[in-house]
């Protein structure tokens, strides 16, 4: 009985809080730039398909059929995220977290690929789905609700109540994802995550250096033992050393980043993905795109993505409460982590991860992934706080006429500030 | 306002982050710029010295025809099989390759996971492999499997004139045979291909910079055979050692106007699309060239026109035969049938093979007796008149140039010469002798024996291959008219299976020739046997050289083992190939 009282208190104080936002329409840039970065990375990987028909020896407009197809059915999901209200995902990360874990499970338990011979993957026919994935979203809203709840009563530098369920998520983390998957790139991922939101969540900065110095440690410990991870940090340190073997990805990258120069070699004259550079649709894609259309188009690609976080940032921003900005930064965090660290390792800034590009990179599960959580984004990105609104407006010295919803906030707007009060 | 605080600063830390990305990124746009804009031609170096490969495209080598009658018919040609290697660097799924491999190849799982597992990067995993089974394997789309066009030759005459034809090796080179001394003909000029290609060597067809200069086919080459005579010369030769009881020998035809040799046959052969199996290396020789042996008495009609060309006897010349003659420590004598001492003339010397005549013969050049002037004169019509001791440089690998003894120094120089009178103590080769007889019977003309009768370049046009005429004047032409009814008269009075129409001119003479033994001295019981002769009408048509080493038959090697074979050429050439008739 307990329990359901809890539950019903949190929905009526949750009720509570959405009054002090305004519904709106949704931010569509949102979506446009998402859909402009669907459309980059569908041309290029439709433009190298005749390259990996010959190197994959497959049929080349399967790749682009399965692309589509992945796309339909994120943009599926995405329509569905969109729906679903945010404290709806609140009260399911018990069961997400469940799902995740069995599919987790379920791929150690597999036997594996031959050709990618690491438990990360469910096969269900033609498809295959990384159970990370899911896992990601599931952590971002266990945390995301969790560190509400603790913000909400002062509780954030509590050790005991904080620090240490955190604690263990991560060594669940690094033992499950980069240990025994051995997914180091989607460890640091969920790794940058948690941090990110312990410190959006305002956790002291000596706590989050403690958190910080306790995941470096635990790097060098899962780095030091694996002979195929020393070789690629050794490899990331100086990859030309070793160009014919271990260096041979990182070299190719760079030669194909490096021999697009200004305007690039034009969108069918890509030559690295003729087999010279592995995983030129998937992880390696930025460095095709960069061959393909030089700095420029490189710079787009980025001036893109940095226009998605913006959008995505400005969600986080106005959110109506706590666990939406939470989740909206983990989703923020997530999509430029794993940004940052493809294409990192692209120009030989990061060592390689073999993770997707997002939005990008040719891959079912990745693609599926994100924009079910961009479909969470758009959700959010229907309510603007209104202190959010009023700080902006102080901000901006009084204005916010240029804001889409300008008319509608103004009249929203309620001057008696004290009202705003939320204890 | 304790909310809107945790809210101001969680929003701040926001910023915070996303000022963060901002940063990276702003490092990624100035690496992009270092990376793309600063090395670019560094990078751009780089992909090119890993895009851009250079091939040799192999040439076609040229194909040999041979006379088919009027016509002429491809008698060696290219075919092209492929060679299956394999990048292990690039192969993904050992166990699937090597059973895709096993399926369309055949052979033992091992060879192929060994190959595939090894360091180079390019192993070859089968060789000769066919166009339908390139295909089939390249349809399973292995990485890292490719495959490589190759010539190889084939014959579609099989083992026919394989010793005159030579092969070609995997490197291409041809050895032995018209291959050989035709190599640099028939291989052409490689072409050149440079082009962007993808990871495997595959050019991509878009590239601007691909450079591609064709490969130019060797030149085809018409030889001078008759492939119908060849085969039944080859056939005979077969048979006729057979009855002989003899393991090898060799015939060799030639057009006695042109020195164009018309067939050349050896026996034992071997089949040349198959050279590599052959154990013993002999067997690629083609013996009536490469192999020099005292000839016998086949020499004696040379002498005798020598002789006559001398103008030291007249064809009707007598002298008293002794049955022997004594040469300082050594005797010169006859075999029994010889029918003793009396008086004889050339006609005898030939027709019952006097030693003691070709004796008298030298002697006549020395103004009646074994000496200096008359080794020196032999000497000359040996070398400079027959060409005995030179190459003929008929199109052959390792032409054997036989031996003939110096003239002037030595020991026992006038029973050396003695001996060359009657065909000991020197060597020539099968063809040398042939070719010997030829100008000696053609009105004294020595052209050079041949293979070679055109070349045929890629553009289509024909150089004909002018034989060079090696001696203007071996003998004078009336010596030729005069040897001729000498040589038909040894015929006629010797037996032949199946008789000669009177039709034809048809003359020739038996060699049962001393083998010497590697100890000192000749061997007892071994002999080989030899025939030089011709057919035709007015002039010879044909000469025919026979060999025969080392027959078990009972009787003379030269008559019981050498000439039924040179018989059954002759009425074959006179059944077969228009010899004319005489008038």
């Amino acid at each position: 009985m307990r329990a359901l009282d809890q539950r019903r208190a949190r929905r009526a104080n949750m009720g509570q809080s959405t009054t002090l936002s305004r519904r709106h329409k949704p931010d569509y840039w949102l979506l446009i730039i998402a859909l402009a970065l669907l459309g980059v990375g569908m041309i290029v990987v439709y433009s190298i398909s005749p390259a990996l028909a010959v190197e994959k020896n497959a049929n080349g407009n399967q790749y682009v059929l399965r692309q589509f197809i992945g796309i339909g059915i994120g943009l599926l999901l995405f329509a569905v995220a969109a729906r679903i209200p945010l404290h709806m995902w609140r009260h399911m990360y018990k069961p997400l977290l469940l799902i995740a874990g069995v599919a987790t499970l379920l791929t150690l338990l597999l036997p594996v690929n031959q050709e990618y011979p690491a438990h990360r993957w469910i096969r269900l026919g033609g498809f295959s789905f990384q159970s990370v994935e899911l896992l990601k979203f599931a952590i971002i809203v266990w945390l995301a609700g969790f560190l509400a709840y603790r913000m909400e009563r002062n509780l954030m530098d509590d050790f005991r109540q904080t620090l240490r369920p955190l604690f263990a998520v991560l060594a669940g983390v690094a033992i499950v994802v980069a240990g025994l998957q051995s997914d180091f790139g989607s460890a640091t991922v969920i790794a940058a995550m948690i941090t990110a939101m312990v410190f959006v969540a305002g956790l002291p900065l000596k706590r989050i250096l403690m958190i910080g110095a306790i995941i470096g440690v635990g790097a060098i410990l899962l780095i030091a033992p694996s002979g195929y991870r020393r070789e690629r940090l050794a490899t990331f340190m100086n990859p030309e050393a070793d160009c014919m073997s271990t260096g041979y990805q990182a070299c190719q990258a760079l030669i194909a980043v490096g021999s697009g120069g200004m305007t690039g070699l034009g969108l069918g004259n890509s030559v690295q993905a003729y087999g010279y550079l592995p995983e030129a649709e998937n992880d390696s894609i930025f460095a095709i795109h960069a061959e393909k259309f030089g700095f420029i188009g490189s710079v787009v690609l980025l001036g893109l993505m940095l226009a998605l976080f913006a959008r995505i940032k400005r969600v986080a921003d106005r959110a109506p409460d706590e666990f939406t900005r939470l989740v909206v930064v983990g989703i923020l965090v997530w999509l430029s982590t794993q940004t940052i660290i493809n294409v990192g390792a692209m120009i030989g800034l990061l060592p390689l991860k073999g993770i997707t590009l997002p939005l990008i990179s040719y891959g079912g599960s990745s693609v599926l992934m994100i924009l079910a959580v961009l479909g969470v984004v758009f959700q959010a990105s229907r309510y603007t706080s209104l202190s959010s609104v009023r700080d902006s407006y102080i901000d901006r010295g009084g204005s916010y006429d240029n804001s889409r919803n300008g008319r509608r906030l103004r009249r929203a707007y309620n001057p008696a500030l004290s009202s705003r009060s939320r204890t | 306002m304790k909310s809107s605080s945790i809210t101001s600063v969680s929003v701040k830390r926001v910023h915070i982050w996303y000022a963060l990305i901002v940063f990276v990124f702003a490092i990624f746009v100035v690496r992009l710029f270092y990376l793309q804009i600063i090395q670019h031609d560094h990078y751009k170096t780089a992909a090119q010295s890993d895009q851009y490969k250079e091939y040799e495209i192999a040439a076609s080598r040229g194909i040999i025809k041979a006379h088919d009658g009027d016509r002429t018919i491809p008698i060696v040609l290219n075919h092209q099989l492929f060679t299956i290697y394999a990048d292990p660097q690039l192969v993904k799924d050992k166990k699937k390759t090597a059973d895709a491999l096993i399926k369309v190849l055949g052979g033992d799982r091992k060879k192929y996971e060994n190959a595939i597992a090894a360091q180079g990067r390019y192993q070859v995993l089968a060789k000769k492999v066919t166009q339908e089974q390139r295909d089939t394997l390249l349809k399973y789309k292995l990485a890292g499997i490719g495959a490589q066009a190759q010539e190889y030759r084939t014959y579609p005459q099989g083992t026919l004139a394989a010793q005159l034809l030579g092969f070609v090796d995997d490197a291409g080179v041809g050895k032995y045979g018209i291959e050989q001394s035709l190599n640099k003909q028939l291989t052409g000029t490689p072409g050149e291909l440079k082009a962007v290609t993808d990871i495997n060597g595959v050019p991509l067809a878009a590239s601007e910079d691909n450079v591609r200069k064709p490969a130019k086919s060797g030149n085809d080459v018409v030889l001078t055979i008759d492939i119908g005579m060849q085969k039944q010369v080859e056939q005979l030769l077969q048979q006729g050692l057979q009855t002989a009881k003899s393991s090898s020998g060799s015939v060799v035809v030639l057009d006695a106007k042109t020195g164009a040799v018309k067939a050349m046959a050896n026996y034992p052969t071997y089949d040349p699309a198959n050279y590599a199996q052959v154990t013993d290396a002999n067997l690629f020789n083609n013996m009536a060239i490469t192999e020099a042996l005292e000839v016998g008495s086949v020499m004696k009609p040379l002498t005798a026109a020598a002789a006559l060309d001398l103008g030291v006897v007249k064809p009707n010349s007598t002298y008293y035969d002794q049955s022997k003659i004594k040469v300082d420590d050594a005797v010169v004598s006859n075999i029994e049938e010889d029918g003793g001492p009396g008086t004889k003339n050339i006609a005898d010397i030939l027709n019952l093979s006097l030693n003691t005549g070709a004796t008298w013969l030298l002697m006549q050049m020395g103004s009646g007796e074994l000496n200096r002037q008359g080794r020196q004169a032999w000497h000359d019509y040996m070398s400079n008149h027959y060409l005995f001791g030179k190459p003929t440089g008929i199109e052959q690998g390792y032409e054997n140039p036989g031996t003939v003894p110096s003239p002037t120094s030595g020991y026992g120089l006038n029973i050396t010469y003695a001996n060359t009178s009657f065909g000991q103590a020197m060597t020539a080769t099968t063809l040398q002798m042939a070719g010997a007889y030829a100008a000696m019977l053609n009105g004294g003309t020595y052209n050079q024996p041949h293979l070679l009768e055109s070349t045929i370049k890629n553009d289509g046009s024909v150089a004909k291959n002018k034989p060079k005429i090696l001696v203007q004047r071996a003998v004078k032409p009336e010596v030729s008219k005069e040897m001729q009814p000498l040589l038909e008269y040894v015929v006629a009075k010797h037996h032949f299976k199946r008789k000669f129409s009177d039709a034809y001119s048809v003359g020739g003479k038996t060699g049962t020739a001393q083998i010497a033994n590697p100890a000192g001295g000749y061997l007892e019981h071994d002999f080989n046997g030899t025939y030089i002769g011709f057919v035709g009408g007015n002039t010879p048509e044909y000469v025919i050289a026979v060999r025969v080493d080392r027959p078990k038959i009972a009787g003379y090697a030269g008559s019981q083992a050498a000439q039924p074979i040179f018989g059954d050429v002759a009425h074959m050439l006179i059944d077969n190939f228009n010899v004319p008739t005489k008038g």
